[in-house]
């Protein structure tokens, strides 16, 4: 059951979008991420969709795959609406009972706050769905290492991302295995309320520490006796190397960021419902 | 040269004790004055019951501890100088129990070239050894794999390969089998016999199972960090009683040679496999 939760989930597939190099793709998806908060008309985020599904259509990712990681955040998504629309100031009062107020400029900021959230997370998936975890950490490491210089242990958190990856199946199954084996001598984990709940998990949890702690005094030990010492005079046998996409995906950031400045220029002398 | 030469070696692990009186320290004498010298291309089993200084006599071999007292040389190389420990490690390989705590990597060949790649092995170089890794331990198909949807003989064999890449002269295999199935201990027993005969690779192995033992050139047994019994597989499992004093068992067949004998059958003492028991009763009259 704890298997289903899949986190890195990689789709494989051959697309323009899955042999572009990680840092390339790291890079945009921040641009593009930025982008999103510069972005204030619907004007705007109308060229984002556009860009958006060229991308998702080039990606050869079902459409599927991306909404699924909405249908997990809905419940911050409409949150999020909520606090805009009733705490939203305006002139434009569309309804009035007691002190909830609704005004249009709520509404608006409201549907676009939804818009913005959705658009984040699908353009994050594609980044996820189509590069490998090793990939993804590998681009990490290379696009910290200037940082290292102030302190930036570059080398030290990709390798931490990797053991996670590595080990979050194998403590999710361990979960899985100590919860059976609770449940087969009486424990009950489905009935009771949020607290009572909360509190059947500390023996779960114990168990599950623990285990963890001896997994990561084996790992070190592992580690060490195969020459682990940090990232000095350490080679990799995959090198990253830039590629001709990678370049053209370079100049195709720089003029979407053109147009998103430009729209913003021009959104002062847009109509408010723009 | 000696693959791995070791005298008079001693280990203490301190242990910190909580009394009354706040925290003391007490020493546990892990190894007791070792003597053991292991010969390059030979298949040692290292019997002991739990507890007995097997896995700590196995790190000194990696040079993961440092003898508290006498040395421990490991291909010429001293384990005490501590700008020879890569040297050591890359030499000398580990397999551990636990076949997922020892993995690395999200993808088969990754976690092969991790080794290679923290010895600084030029790219193409490590592409070349891992594939041949993988080939020499019959995993070809799962380079691309991720090793989580693995069996345990697997993994182990992964582990095993993950050591190969690395080049080494010695691999030390402290309980691969304990924690798999029939079925992946004998894949994994397969691969290490092999790598023993047609690789000339020096095998420690430290085993709980007597069959496995019997498969070594050599056999030494360690009680309560003492080197009590040193010998070839016959030598050792034909002394039923002294082995049995130590808390461990002989191969089943020889256990029951060793009961017929106790009933005045005249049957060999040191019989080790079936084979060599349906023969000698065959020559019975
Ligand atoms: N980290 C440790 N701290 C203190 N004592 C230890 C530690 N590891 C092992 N020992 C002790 O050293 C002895 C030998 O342990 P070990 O080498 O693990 O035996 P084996 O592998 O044969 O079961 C045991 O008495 C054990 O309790
Ligand atoms: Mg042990």
């Amino acid at each position: 059951m704890l298997r289903d939760i899949t986190i890195g989930q990689y789709y494989p597939a051959e697309s323009i979008i899955h042999r572009l190099d990680a840092r390339v793709k790291l890079v945009i998806t921040f641009f593009y991420i930025l982008s999103l908060f510069f972005v204030n008309t619907f004007v705007g985020y109308l060229f984002v969709i556009f860009v958006l599904g060229l991308a998702v259509k080039a990606s050869k990712v079902p459409l599927k795959f991306m909404l699924k990681g909405i249908k997990s955040i809905m419940i911050i998504i409409l949150f999020t609406a909520g606090i805009n629309i009733f705490m939203t100031q305006g002139d434009t009062v569309l309804f009035q009972k007691g002190i909830i107020t609704i005004t249009q400029e709520g509404v608006f900021l409201a549907i676009k706050m939804c818009i913005r959230l959705i658009l984040l997370i699908i353009g994050s998936s594609i980044l996820t769905l189509t590069t490998t975890p090793i990939q993804l950490t590998d681009g990490i490491e290379y696009l910290l290492r200037p940082w290292k210089k102030i302190g930036v242990p570059a080398h030290e958190i990709a390798m931490m991302m990797t053991i996670a990856l590595r080990f979050i199946p194998t403590l999710l199954d361990e979960t899985d295995k100590i919860m059976k084996a609770q449940q087969a001598r009486g424990a009950d984990f489905d009935t009771g309320n949020v607290i009572q709940k909360a509190k059947r998990l500390i023996p779960i949890l114990v168990p599950l520490f623990i285990s963890a702690f001896r997994r990561a005094d084996d790992l070190a030990m592992a580690m060490e006796a195969r020459c682990y010492h940090g990232d000095e005079n350490r080679t990799r046998m995959n090198e990253m190397k830039y590629q001709k996409a990678d370049y053209v995906a370079q100049v195709c950031l720089i003029c979407y960021l053109g147009v998103i400045i430009a729209l913003r220029v021009a959104a002062a002398k847009l109509p408010f419902f723009l | 040269m000696d693959m791995v030469k070791a005298e008079g070696l001693t280990y203490e692990y301190i242990k910190t004790i909580e009394t009354d009186h706040g925290t003391e320290e007490e020493k546990v004498l892990a190894l007791n004055h070792l003597d053991i010298t292991v010969e390059k291309g030979s298949f040692i089993a290292v019997l002991g019951h739990n507890g007995s200084g097997k896995s700590t006599f196995a790190k000194h071999i990696n040079a993961l501890v440092k003898p508290t007292k006498g040395t421990i040389w490991v291909n010429g190389f001293d384990t005490n100088q501590e700008e020879l420990v890569w040297d050591i490690r890359q030499s000398a390989g580990m397999v551990f129990q636990n076949p997922d705590n020892q993995l690395v990597a999200t993808v088969v060949e990754e976690d092969i070239a991790f080794g290679p790649e923290n010895l600084g092995v030029p790219p193409k170089e490590i592409r070349k050894r891992v594939d041949e890794a993988l080939a020499t331990v019959g995993m070809s198909e799962y380079t691309t794999h991720s090793p989580n949807r693995l069996s345990g003989g697997q993994k182990q064999r992964m582990a095993i390969a993950g050591v190969l890449a690395m080049k080494p002269d010695c691999i030390v295999l402290d309980e691969p089998t304990a924690m798999l199935d029939p079925v992946g201990r004998k894949e994994v027993m397969q691969t290490i016999l092999r790598l023993n005969k047609e690789e000339g690779i020096t095998m420690i192995l430290i085993t709980h199972y007597m069959d496995e033992a019997a498969m070594a050139d050599d056999v030494y047994v360690i009680d309560d960090g003492n080197l009590v019994m040193h010998g070839t597989p016959k030598e050792i499992f034909s002394e039923v009683e002294q082995m049995k004093h130590y808390g461990l068992d002989v191969p089943q067949v020889t256990e029951v040679a060793y009961e017929l004998r106790k009933q005045g059958i005249d049957i060999p003492k040191d019989i080790l496999t079936v084979e060599e028991m349906v023969g000698a009763i065959c020559r019975l009259k």
